[in-house]
C-alpha cells in the first residue's frame, strides 16, 4: 500500500497520457494513447523486431562498458600506485575528462564504420574516464594505511595491492562504474540515433521517419525502462558487494 | 499533609528559591521520542524542575537519559506535549531570543565569518548597524577572539569555534543560557580552559544557565545545583547543592569538592551501568 | 617578500609545468608524426597541423564564432534553466509534502533513464528549432540538480536551523539566509554534474537536427567525408568543454570560500 501511494504519481501520469490522447486534447500523431503504444510493443515483441535490435544494442553497451571497466579500473589503480604512471596519465585524464563524449561519434564512425565496432569504441572511450577517476580516488585514499601496513607486515608489494588497495578502492570504483553505466546508455542511444543500421536508437529513428509513432513510443519507453532497470540491478549488486563495509 | 511536601521536594523547591518565584518552571513534563523507524521511546517521564533567576543548574546523566531533550523543550525547539514549561510565568511555545542556546557541535553558520555569525542575531533583533558592529566587537573581545573577526569557522580550532558560538549567543543578550554539552567535543585541555572562561564570563554577565553534561567534575565545578538524571525513561533522580567558591584556584583539590564529586559519581554510576545494559 | 626559497619555488614551478604538459605534448607530437608518416590515410587521421589550419580558416570566415556561440547559447540557457528550475523543484520538494509525493518517484525513476531517447519525441512535438534542443538538454541535465538540492537540504543539521530561529529568523528569512547557503556546497556539486551533460546533449541534438552549431558542423563535415572538419570540431568542442568545467570549478571556489575544502591544500 505504501509503495502504491509512493508510485501513484507515475500511474497518474500514465493515466493523464491516456486521457489526453483519447480525448484528443493533443494530436494523436504527436501522442498516441498509451494503450496503443502497449499494443505496438507486444506486436514488436512477437515479430522479434524489438528483441533483435535490443540484443544488438545491449551487446554494444555491454562490450564497451566491460572494456572500460577493466582498462579504466586498472589504469586508475596504476595511477594511484605508481608515481611515473600518474605523471604520464593524469594530465591526459584531466584534458579529456571534460570533453563532451558525444563529439566522438563521427570520429568513431570514420575509424570503424557504421557497425558494432564504432559503437563499442565510443562507449569504451566515453565510459573509461569516470571508472579511472573512481578507481584512482579510491585507491589513493588507502595509500596511508597501505604504506604503514606494508612496512609493519613486510608483505609482498603486489600482494598488498590485491589485499589492501583494490578493496579500499572498491566503493569509489563502484560509484564510478555507476556513472559509466548511465553514460553508456546515453552514448549508445545517441550514436544509434545518428548513425546505425541496427539497435534501439536506429529503430526509434526508423519508426519515427515512417510515421509509425505508437511503435516509436514503445521503443523509447523500453530503452528508458532498461536504463532504469540496469541502474537498480547494479545498485542491488553493489549493496551485496559492499556488505563488509557495515 | 504529606503529599504537598513530597511534591515540593520533587520540584526542588526545598531550596532558597522557595520565596522567589522561579524563572523557569518545568512541571510534570513527559516526552515521547518517535524515531522515523522503530519503536517509540519515552525520553522523559514526568520531569519537574524549578530554576531561579541567575542560577546555574547542571543536568547530569548518562547518554540517552533525555537531558538534551529537556533542554530542547525549554528552548522551544521541540513541542511540549505533556506537562508544562513556564518561563517567567509564560508557557513556552516557540524558540525565542530570551533563551539563547549553545550546541555541542557549535552550529555556527559556516558561510559567515566570526563577526558575521555574531552580527546575524543582532541584525534579526533589528539593532542599528553602528550599534551592532560595536557590540559584535565587544563580544569578540570578551571571548578573546581578537584578530579572528574575519576568519571562517572552518579556519578555527574547536575551542575557538565554541568561543564564537558562546559570543554569538551572549551578544543578543538572552536572559537564559541553554548549553547542550558545549565542551563535549573539545579536547581535555581546551575543555578545562573553556570551563574557567565560562565562569569568568558568567560572573561578568550573570544569566540563568542550564548546562547539560555527562562530566561529573564539570557539573560540580560550574553549577550551583546539579540535577542527576536517570536513564530511560529520563527522570530527575536527585538534585544536589554544589555551591563552591569558584574563584579558588585550588578548588579541584579541596576536600569538600572531591567528596561532592565522589558522591554524585556514585549516583550516576548506577545509572550509567543501567543505561549500558538497556542499550544492548 | 624575502627572496629565500626562490630557487626552490622556481624549480618546483618548472617541474609542475614540465610534468603537466609532457604527456600532452607527446600525444600531440605523436598525432602529427603518425599522420604524416603514412601509417594512416589522411581520411582516418588528418595531421594536427591541417586540423589547426582548418580551425584557423573557420575562425577567419567567422563560422567558428557563429557555431561556438550557438552551441554555447543552447548549452548555457539550458544550464540556467536547470539551475533555477532544479533548485526550485528541490526546495519545493523539501518544504512541501505534496510536491515531494509527486516528484519523488519521477526523480528516482527518471534520473537513471537515458532521457536522450526522448529526443525524437521532442522533435515530433516541437520541431527542429532551439526550443526542442533546449528542452531535451533541460530534461537530461535537470535531474542531478534536483537530486543534489533535495539531498543537501535533508542533510542540513537541525542545530543550524534551530540556531537561526533562536536568533529570531522568520520562516521566509530562513530559506534565503540559512537553508540556501547551507545547501550550497552540494547544490554546486549537482551543477558541476549538470554542466558537462548540457554540452554532451547539446552536441547530440545538433548532430541529429543539423544546422548551425558545433555538432551540426561536425555532422556536415562527416557527411562530406571531410575528416579534417570532424577532427577540428572535436578540438573545438574539447576546448569549450575544458573551459566550462574550469570556469565552474573557479566559480565554486569563489562561492564556497568559507567551505572546508577551500582551506585544504589542493593537489589536483
Amino acid at each position: 500500500m505504501k509503495q502504491f501511494i509512493r508510485y501513484l504519481p507515475l500511474l497518474l501520469l500514465a493515466l493523464g497520457w491516456e486521457l489526453a490522447a483519447r480525448l484528443e486534447l493533443v494530436s494523436t500523431t504527436a501522442l498516441p494513447p498509451l494503450s496503443e503504444v502497449v499494443v505496438a510493443w507486444i506486436d514488436m515483441i512477437k515479430t522479434g523486431e524489438l528483441v533483435t535490435n535490443g540484443l544488438a544494442s545491449l551487446y554494444r553497451a555491454g562490450a564497451g562498458l566491460g572494456l572500460s571497466i577493466v582498462i579504466g579500473g586498472v589504469l586508475g589503480i596504476a595511477m594511484a600506485w605508481s608515481k611515473p604512471v600518474n605523471v604520464l596519465v593524469a594530465p591526459l585524464v584531466e584534458m579529456f575528462y571534460p570533453l563532451p563524449k558525444s563529439a566522438l561519434i563521427p570520429v568513431t564512425v570514420i575509424w570503424l564504420g557504421f557497425g558494432d565496432g564504432s559503437k563499442i569504441l565510443l562507449i569504451f572511450l566515453g565510459c573509461m574516464l569516470p571508472v579511472t577517476i573512481g578507481a584512482f580516488n579510491g585507491a589513493r585514499s588507502s595509500e596511508q594505511v597501505l604504506v604503514w601496513s606494508a612496512r609493519s607486515m613486510g608483505a609482498h608489494k603486489l600482494r598488498m595491492l590485491w589485499d589492501v588497495v583494490v578493496p579500499s578502492a572498491m566503493p569509489e570504483l563502484l560509484n564510478g562504474i555507476r556513472t559509466a553505466l548511465a553514460l553508456s546508455f546515453i552514448l549508445l542511444v545517441s550514436s544509434e540515433l545518428i548513425v546505425a543500421q541496427m539497435g534501439f536508437g536506429y529503430l526509434i529513428g526508423y519508426l519515427g521517419a515512417n510515421g509509425n509513432y505508437d511503435a516509436m513510443y514503445a521503443v523509447v519507453l523500453t530503452v528508458a525502462f532498461l536504463g532504469f532497470a540496469a541502474d537498480r540491478i547494479y545498485l542491488l549488486i553493489t549493496k551485496r558487494t559492499l556488505a563488509w563495509r557495515e | 499533609m504529606k503529599a504537598p511536601l513530597d511534591r515540593s521536594r520533587r520540584l526542588g523547591r526545598v531550596h532558597a528559591t522557595m520565596s522567589v518565584p522561579a524563572q523557569i518552571v518545568v512541571d510534570q513534563v513527559s516526552h515521547l521520542y518517535r524515531p522515523p523507524r522503530g519503536r517509540e521511546v519515552l525520553a522523559l517521564d514526568q520531569v519537574s524542575l524549578d530554576v531561579a533567576n541567575r542560577e546555574f543548574v547542571a543536568l547530569l546523566g548518562p547518554s540517552g537519559c533525555g537531558k538534551s531533550t529537556l533542554l530542547y523543550l525549554i528552548g522551544g525547539f521541540l513541542p511540549v506535549e505533556t506537562g508544562a514549561i513556564l518561563v517567567d510565568g509564560k508557557p513556552v511555545a516557540a524558540p525565542g531570543p530570551d533563551r539563547g542556546i549553545v550546541f555541542q557541535h557549535f552550529a555556527l553558520f559556516p558561510w559567515k565569518t566570526v563577526r558575521g555569525n555574531i552580527l546575524y542575531g543582532l541584525e534579526r533583533q533589528g539593532m542599528p548597524k553602528d550599534e551592532r558592529e560595536q557590540r559584535a566587537l565587544d563580544f569578540i573581545e570578551l571571548v578573546g577572539l581578537n584578530g579572528f573577526e574575519d576568519s571562517y569557522p572552518s579556519q578555527l580550532s574547536g575551542g575557538m569555534k565554541q568561543r564564537t558560538a558562546i559570543a554569538r549567543t551572549l551578544a543578543f543578550d538572552p536572559k537564559i543560557l541553554l548549553m547542550d554539552e558545549p565542551f563535549g567535543a573539545l579536547d581535555a585541555q581546551t575543555r578545562g580552559l573553556m570551563q574557567a572562561e565560562l565562569l569568568r564570563i558568567w560572573q561578568r554577565t550573570p544569566k540563568t544557565v542550564i548546562f547539560v553534561t555527562h562530566d561529573v567534575q564539570e557539573a560540580v565545578y560550574l553549577a550551583d545545583r546539579v540535577a542527576v538524571m536517570s536513564a530511560r525513561p529520563g527522570r530527575i533522580k536527585t538534585i544536589v547543592d554544589t555551591k563552591f567558591d569558584k574563584n579558588d584556584p585550588a578548588i579541584f583539590k579541596a576536600k569538600a569538592f572531591v567528596e561532592k564529586v565522589d558522591e554524585i559519581w556514585n549516583l550516576v554510576k548506577d545509572e550509567a551501568i543501567k543505561a549500558q545494559g538497556k542499550r544492548t | 617578500m624575502p627572496p629565500d626559497g626562490w630557487p626552490e619555488k622556481a624549480a618546483r614551478f618548472t617541474y609542475i609545468v614540465v610534468t603537466r604538459f609532457f604527456s600532452i605534448a607527446v600525444l600531440l607530437a605523436a598525432w602529427e608524426i603518425l599522420a604524416r608518416s603514412g601509417t594512416f590515410t589522411p581520411f582516418q587521421l588528418p595531421a594536427l597541423s591541417n586540423v589547426l589550419l582548418r580551425i584557423w580558416q573557420d575562425a577567419v570566415t567567422g563560422d567558428l564564432a557563429i557555431n561556438t556561440a550557438l552551441t554555447l547559447y543552447r548549452a548555457l540557457v539550458s544550464f540556467a534553466i536547470c539551475a533555477v528550475g532544479g533548485v526550485a523543484i528541490g526546495m519545493a520538494m523539501s518544504r512541501n509534502r505534496l510536491a515531494h509525493w509527486f516528484f519523488d518517484p519521477i526523480i528516482s525513476v527518471g534520473f537513471p533513464m537515458p532521457k536522450i531517447a526522448f529526443l525524437p519525441v521532442i522533435i515530433l512535438w516541437l520541431g527542429v528549432y532551439d526550443v526542442s534542443k533546449i528542452s531535451i538538454i533541460v530534461i537530461d541535465a535537470i535531474f542531478p540538480v534536483i537530486a543534489a538540492t533535495v539531498i543537501a537540504i535533508q542533510g542540513i543539521e537541525r542545530e543550524l536551523l534551530w540556531s537561526a530561529r533562536n536568533m529570531g529568523a522568520r520562516e521566509r528569512e530562513m530559506l534565503w539566509q540559512i537553508v540556501l547557503p547551507a545547501a550550497l556546497p552540494q547544490i554546486m556539486t549537482g551543477l558541476q554534474v549538470a554542466l558537462p551533460l548540457t554540452l554532451i546533449v547539446a552536441v547530440v541534438a545538433e548532430m541529429l537536427m543539423g544546422g548551425y552549431g558545433l555538432g551540426g558542423a561536425m555532422m556536415t563535415a562527416s557527411r562530406f567525408a571531410n575528416s579534417t572538419g570532424v577532427f577540428a570540431g572535436i578540438v573545438e568542442i574539447a576546448v569549450i568543454g575544458y573551459c566550462l568545467v574550469k570556469a565552474m570549478a573557479l566559480l565554486r571556489r569563489r562561492l564556497l570560500i568559507w567551505h572546508q575544502e577551500a582551506n585544504e591544500p589542493t593537489t589536483a
